[in-house]
C-alpha cells in the first residue's frame, strides 16, 4: 500500500516577510521540512498547509522548484487557517502535504514569449513559473509581467519587483490614482490593452481575482490571442486535494487534481461553477 | 462455488465465523441498520432495506486521520491513526449496495489510494442477499445496470429458496467464509437450480419503477447546465442532507481539526461525511459561493451521478436502491427528475 | 374532510383575480400515496391540487424561501403568496407573524380545517399495511380511514394511523386565515401531553440512557432543522460557516467565530445540536411534528419540543401560535412568572 496522503510532513517556518499590511494583509512564508526535504513539485502546483488545531488550507507554491532549500507561500489573510498562519512566528511548525494539481504546462511553452498578467495575491502562482522561466531563459522567448493591485500598498514582492525590472519588462498599475504613482492607473485588464502584448508566438498566463481574469481574457482575445494561448488558474474550496472529497468540482473536473491550471480553451467549455 | 444451506443451519454458519466481526441488519424501533452481532441467533435476514447502506462500515461517517499534541522537542507531535486490522463480514448486503461499493472503490482508488478506505475494504467480506421481492417500493436497480441478484462487489450471494438458501461464492474471501462450515452446506440439486432461475425471473418482474431512456440522460444533461428545470425541481428542496447521506454511492467528505485542549494543544484531525446539498459545502472563505442556490445543488447531485461520474468512470453513480426517494422529506423523486430531463425541451 | 373541489375553486378564484403570485399547496405525486409540496402559478394548474389525509407537510416553511428569494429580486412582485394551511400550520404562521419574520400582507392564507380527523403517520400506515402499497386514502367520516391498495380496500381506525401530533391536537382548524374551508369541529383530545407521560415517568437515569441511545443514532443530516418553519436564521451554530459572511467580513471575524459543535456525529456533539435546536423552539414550537416525521433514524425529536411546550404552558401559561399580537414567551415578563429556577 502506498503512503498515507492525508498525513502532512512537519515543516518549520524559517522566514516571514510582511508584504502588505492593512485590512487585507499578505505575508510570505518560507518553510523547511524537519525530516527530509524531498518534495518535488511543478510550477503552479499547490500544497495543503496545516495549522494543527485550526485545519488545512490549499495554497499555491510561489517559489520555483529550482530552489530546493525551502518552499515559499504568499498568503492573504482570509479565514481561520490563514489568520492563524499570520499570527505565527519564525521557528513555528506547520504541516505540509502535497504537491497537488496539474501545474503549468511549461514543456509546451518552450520557445515562446511568456506574458504574465497578475492582480493582487494572484502574483503568487505566477511568481514560481516566472522565476523558473527566468532561470531557464535560453528555453523561452521574451518574458513580460503586467501586474496591478488596488493601491501601491497592496503590491506584493515590492523589492523583488524592483530587482526583476533588471531582467524583464515589468508594467505595474494601481486601480485608483494616488500621489507619487508614475505608472499606469486603472484596472489590470485596461493596462493589458495599453501595453498591447503581441500574440505572436506568445503564451499569456493570468492569475488574480475572477473578475480581473474575466476581463483580461476578453482583452487578450481582442488583441488576437487564441483560446489555446491563454492560461489561468481557478480556485474553489478544497479539503482533500486528491479529487475524492467532492467539493471543488467544476463539472467533471476536480480543480484540486485536474486543475488549478487551465487554458481558456479548456475552461470556457466547463460550467461557470467557480 | 454453488451450495445450498438449510435456513435452520444459518445461525450455525454464523457461529463458525467467530474469528470475524460480524455485521448484520438489526431492527431498532422501526429502523433497520447494520450493527455488530454478538449472538448468531440475532441475525435476521427478513428485512426490507437498511436506512444506511454498508457504506457506513467501510467509509464510516467519522474517521480519525491523525492525533496532534504539543511536545517539548519540536513543539509538536503528529501521530497517524489507522483503522484496526480485523477481518469482518457483513451479512444481508443488498446487491445494489454491494454494487455501490464497486463505485466508491473507483473513487477511493486511482492515483491516490485512500488508505483508510482500503484498510477497511480489504478486510471485509460481503455476503449478499438477493432481492426476491423489492425491499423498497422505490427500487429501480434494473434501470441503472443492476439487478436484484447482481453479484458485483459481493463475495457470497444468498438467495432465498423457501426453507433454504442457495449460496454462491465468487471470490477467495467468499470461499473462506464457507470453508469453516463446510459440513453445513450441500450441493444444490437440479430442482434447486430451477427454482433459483424461476425466482430470479420473477424478481425482475416485481420491480415496478424504472427510469425512461436512461442511456440518453448523460448526453442530454451535458447541455442542461443552465436549464430552468433545476429551479422548478428544487422548489420544494429543504437543503437537508438525507438524500446524499443515505446514498450508498455518495462519497463526499470534510476534514476538520477537533481540539480537546488549546493549551497545551491536543486534538485530532477527523474526516466526516459531507454533503453537496449543504450550502456551506462549496462556500469559499471569502463568502463567495459558486453554488449559491438550492437549484445549483440539486443540479450537482443529478449531474454528478448521471453525467460527471459516467464520463469519468463509465458507470452511473447510482445503483437504484431508492433510499433518496423513500426518505426525502418532501418527496423529491430522482426517477421523476430524470424522466423530466429525458423529456425536457428548451 | 373538506371537499377538494371547494379548495380548487378558492385557489382558482384568487389566481384568476391576480390576488396572489402563486399558491403553495399539496400536489399529487406520480409515485403513490404521499403528495408533494406544489407551487401553483396559474388557474389551469389548480387541477394539480389535492387534499387528503396524507397532506402532512407544514408548508409555512416555504415562506422562508419566498422571503429570501424576494429579497434578492430587483423588482419583486409585491403580491402575497397563497398558502394552504391546516390548523397546526396556521399556528406556525402566527409565530412567524408574531416574530415579524413575515408580514401579514405577504401571505394570503387558505385555511383548511382537518375537522374531526387529521393527517396520517406514513410510518404507522406502512407498518399497518404490511408491505401492501397504499394508493389512496380517504376518511369515512366515522373515524376510520379507507385505504385503497393494489389488493383492495382496507379499513383502519383513525386513531391507529393518525400522526401523534393529531392525537394531541390543539387546533384542528386554522386560527388565522383569509378564507376558511371546512367546519371548526374537532377531534376530542383528553390530554395534549399524553405522549410525554411514558418518558416523564421514567427515573432520571433511565431518561438519560434513553436520550443517549436515541441521540447517538443521529447522522446530522439536519433534516429536522431544515423542515422546521421556525428555523429561519441566516446563521446557525450547527453550520461550519457563518452565512452572513460578505466580502467585507474581516479575516479576524471569521477566524474568531466560535465552533460550538464539531461535525463528528458523536454523542457530545449530537447533544449540543439537539439541545440547541430544542431550546430555540421553546415557546415557539407549535407541534407540527415535521421534525420527527422527517428523521431518517426515527429519533423521537418531538418529545423534546413537546416537553418544552408543556413547561411553557405549566410555568407561564403560554401557548405558542394563537395570537399574532401576543408578545413572544422569551421576550415577555409577568410579575407572576415563576422565579424558583433562579438560584
Amino acid at each position: 500500500m502506498k503512503d498515507n496522503t492525508y498525513i502532512p510532513k512537519l515543516a518549520k517556518i524559517i522566514q516571514i516577510k510582511e508584504e502588505v499590511g492593512g485590512a487585507r494583509p499578505i505575508k510570505t512564508f518560507r518553510t523547511q521540512f524537519i525530516q527530509d526535504n524531498n518534495f518535488s513539485f511543478k510550477c503552479g502546483q499547490c500544497a495543503m498547509l496545516s495549522v494543527f488545531g485550526k485545519g488545512e488550507s490549499m495554497i499555491s507554491i510561489s517559489s520555483t522548484p529550482l530552489i530546493k532549500d525551502y518552499l515559499q507561500f504568499s498568503i492573504l489573510k482570509m479565514g481561520r487557517v490563514t489568520s492563524s498562519l499570520h499570527e505565527m512566528q519564525e521557528g513555528d511548525i506547520i504541516g505540509i502535504r502535497g504537491p497537488y494539481g496539474n501545474g503549468f504546462p511549461m514543456e509546451k511553452w518552450k520557445g515562446k514569449n511568456l506574458i504574465f498578467i497578475g492582480g493582487g495575491i494572484g502574483l503568487a502562482p505566477i511568481w514560481s513559473v516566472l522565476h523558473t522561466a527566468l532561470e531557464k531563459k535560453e528555453e523561452y522567448g521574451d518574458s513580460m509581467l503586467i501586474y496591478g493591485a488596488r493601491t501601491s500598498k497592496d503590491i506584493v514582492f515590492k523589492q523583488e519587483l524592483a530587482e526583476l525590472r533588471k531582467k524583464m519588462k515589468v508594467h505595474l498599475s494601481v486601480d485608483v490614482e494616488e500621489p507619487g504613482w508614475e505608472e499606469f492607473i486603472g484596472f489590470v485588464p485596461l493596462n493589458v490593452l495599453e501595453i498591447k502584448p503581441s500574440p505572436k508566438n506568445s503564451v499569456a498566463v493570468t492569475c488574480g481575482p475572477p473578475i480581473m481574469i474575466k476581463f483580461v481574457i476578453q482583452n487578450l482575445k481582442a488583441l488576437g490571442f487564441e483560446d489555446e494561448q491563454i492560461y489561468t488558474t481557478v480556485e474553489n474550496k478544497m479539503k482533500c486535494g486528491i479529487g475524492k472529497c467532492g467539493r471543488c468540482n467544476i463539472g467533471l473536473h476536480y480543480v484540486c487534481k485536474d486543475g488549478p491550471v487551465y487554458s481558456w480553451a479548456e475552461l470556457k467549455n466547463l460550467p461557470q461553477e467557480y | 462455488m454453488e451450495k445450498v444451506l438449510d435456513k435452520k443451519s444459518f445461525p450455525q454458519w454464523v457461529k463458525k465465523l467467530s474469528s470475524y466481526t460480524v455485521y448484520a441488519p438489526v431492527q431498532e424501533d422501526e429502523v433497520w441498520n447494520y450493527e455488530v452481532i454478538t449472538n448468531p441467533e440475532q441475525v435476521n435476514l427478513d428485512f426490507p432495506n437498511t436506512v444506511l447502506s454498508p457504506k457506513k462500515i467501510i467509509f464510516p461517517q467519522r474517521e480519525v486521520y491523525l492525533e496532534f499534541s504539543a511536545s517539548n522537542e519540536d513543539g509538536l507531535e503528529v501521530k497517524e491513526v489507522l483503522p484496526e486490522e480485523e477481518p469482518s463480514v457483513i451479512f444481508g448486503v443488498r446487491p445494489c449496495d454491494a454494487r455501490a461499493l464497486t463505485l466508491t472503490d473507483k473513487v477511493f482508488g486511482g492515483d491516490f489510494e485512500d488508505i483508510y478506505y482500503w484498510k477497511r475494504r480489504n478486510q471485509v467480506a460481503l455476503v449478499g442477499l438477493a432481492c426476491h421481492t423489492p425491499p423498497s417500493p422505490n427500487c429501480f436497480c434494473l434501470s441503472v445496470d443492476g439487478s436484484p441478484f447482481s453479484k458485483e462487489g459481493l463475495d457470497v450471494l444468498m438467495s432465498d429458496l423457501g426453507s433454504k438458501y442457495f449460496v454462491e461464492a465468487f471470490s477467495k474471501k467468499g470461499e473462506q467464509l464457507i470453508n469453516p462450515a463446510k459440513t453445513l452446506f450441500k450441493p444444490p440439486t437440479e430442482k434447486d437450480k430451477k427454482e433459483l432461475d424461476k425466482n430470479r425471473t420473477e424478481a425482475k418482474k416485481r420491480i415496478s419503477r424504472q427510469i425512461q431512456n436512461i442511456k440518453k440522460i448523460p448526453p442530454k444533461l451535458k447541455g442542461m447546465f443552465d436549464s430552468s428545470l433545476w429551479d422548478e425541481e428544487s422548489m420544494s428542496c429543504l437543503r437537508c442532507g438525507i438524500c446524499t447521506y443515505l446514498c450508498p454511492t455518495c462519497h463526499c467528505f470534510d476534514i476538520n481539526d477537533e481540539i480537546f485542549s488549546s493549551s497545551p494543544l491536543s486534538g485530532k484531525r477527523i474526516r466526516t461525511w459531507d454533503n453537496c446539498q449543504f450550502p456551506d459545502f462549496t462556500m469559499h472563505s471569502s463568502g463567495h459561493n459558486p453554488r449559491q442556490g438550492k437549484a445549483s445543488r440539486l443540479r450537482q447531485r443529478i449531474m454528478h451521478k448521471f453525467q460527471y461520474f459516467v464520463e469519468r468512470y463509465k458507470n452511473y453513480q447510482c445503483t437504484g436502491c431508492g433510499r433518496c426517494i423513500s426518505r426525502c422529506p418532501v418527496g423529491i423523486d430522482i426517477i421523476e427528475v430524470l424522466d423530466k430531463v429525458s423529456s425536457y425541451e428548451g | 374532510m373538506v371537499n377538494l373541489e371547494d379548495l380548487k375553486k378558492e385557489a382558482k378564484t384568487v389566481l384568476e383575480e391576480g390576488k396572489v403570485k402563486y399558491i403553495i399547496g399539496y400536489e399529487k405525486s406520480a409515485n403513490g400515496l404521499m403528495p408533494v409540496p406544489g407551487f401553483i402559478k396559474s388557474p389551469e394548474e389548480v387541477e394539480k391540487l389535492i387534499w387528503t389525509p396524507a397532506c402532512v407537510y407544514n408548508l409555512t416553511k416555504f415562506l422562508v424561501d419566498e422571503k429570501r428569494r424576494k429579497s434578492r429580486e430587483k423588482k419583486p412582485d409585491e403580491r402575497p403568496v397563497g398558502l394552504v394551511v391546516k390548523g397546526c400550520d396556521s399556528r406556525a404562521l402566527v409565530v412567524l407573524l408574531q416574530e415579524k419574520f413575515i408580514n401579514r400582507d405577504d401571505v394570503f392564507i387558505i385555511g383548511v380545517s382537518c375537522e374531526e380527523t387529521g393527517v396520517i403517520d406514513e410510518k404507522k400506515l406502512i407498518k399497518k399495511l404490511k408491505g401492501k402499497k397504499a394508493e389512496k386514502i380517504e376518511f369515512d367520516e366515522k373515524d376510520n380511514f379507507i385505504v385503497t391498495t393494489q389488493e383492495g380496500k382496507v379499513k383502519i381506525a383513525a386513531s391507529e394511523v393518525l400522526a401523534e401530533r393529531c392525537l394531541e391536537c390543539k387546533a384542528n382548524s386554522p386560527v388565522i386565515y383569509d378564507v376558511l374551508l371546512g367546519e371548526k369541529a374537532k377531534r376530542s383530545v383528553d390530554n395534549p401531553f399524553q405522549s410525554l407521560e411514558k418518558i416523564e415517568s421514567l427515573p432520571e437515569r433511565e431518561r438519560w440512557k434513553f436520550w443517549k441511545e436515541q441521540l447517538s443514532k443521529c447522522i446530522r443530516c439536519y433534516a429536522c432543522r431544515s423542515v422546521c418553519p421556525m428555523c429561519y436564521c441566516d446563521e446557525c451554530v450547527a453550520d461550519t460557516i457563518n452565512f452572513a459572511v460578505t466580502a467585507d467580513t474581516t479575516a479576524e471575524e471569521k477566524a474568531q467565530k466560535i465552533k460550538w459543535l464539531e461535525k463528528s456525529p458523536v454523542k457530545s456533539e449530537n447533544f449540543v445540536y439537539h439541545l440547541v435546536r430544542a431550546i430555540h423552539l421553546a415557546g415557539r414550537c407549535i407541534d407540527c411534528g415535521e421534525c420527527e416525521r422527517v428523521c431518517p433514524l426515527d429519533i423521537p425529536i418531538r418529545f423534546l419540543n413537546k416537553k418544552l411546550e408543556k413547561d411553557a404552558k405549566e410555568l407561564f401559561d403560554y401557548e405558542a401560535g394563537f395570537d399574532p399580537e401576543q408578545p413572544s414567551l422569551v421576550s415577555s415578563f409577568k410579575d407572576e412568572d415563576p422565579e424558583d429556577f433562579i438560584r
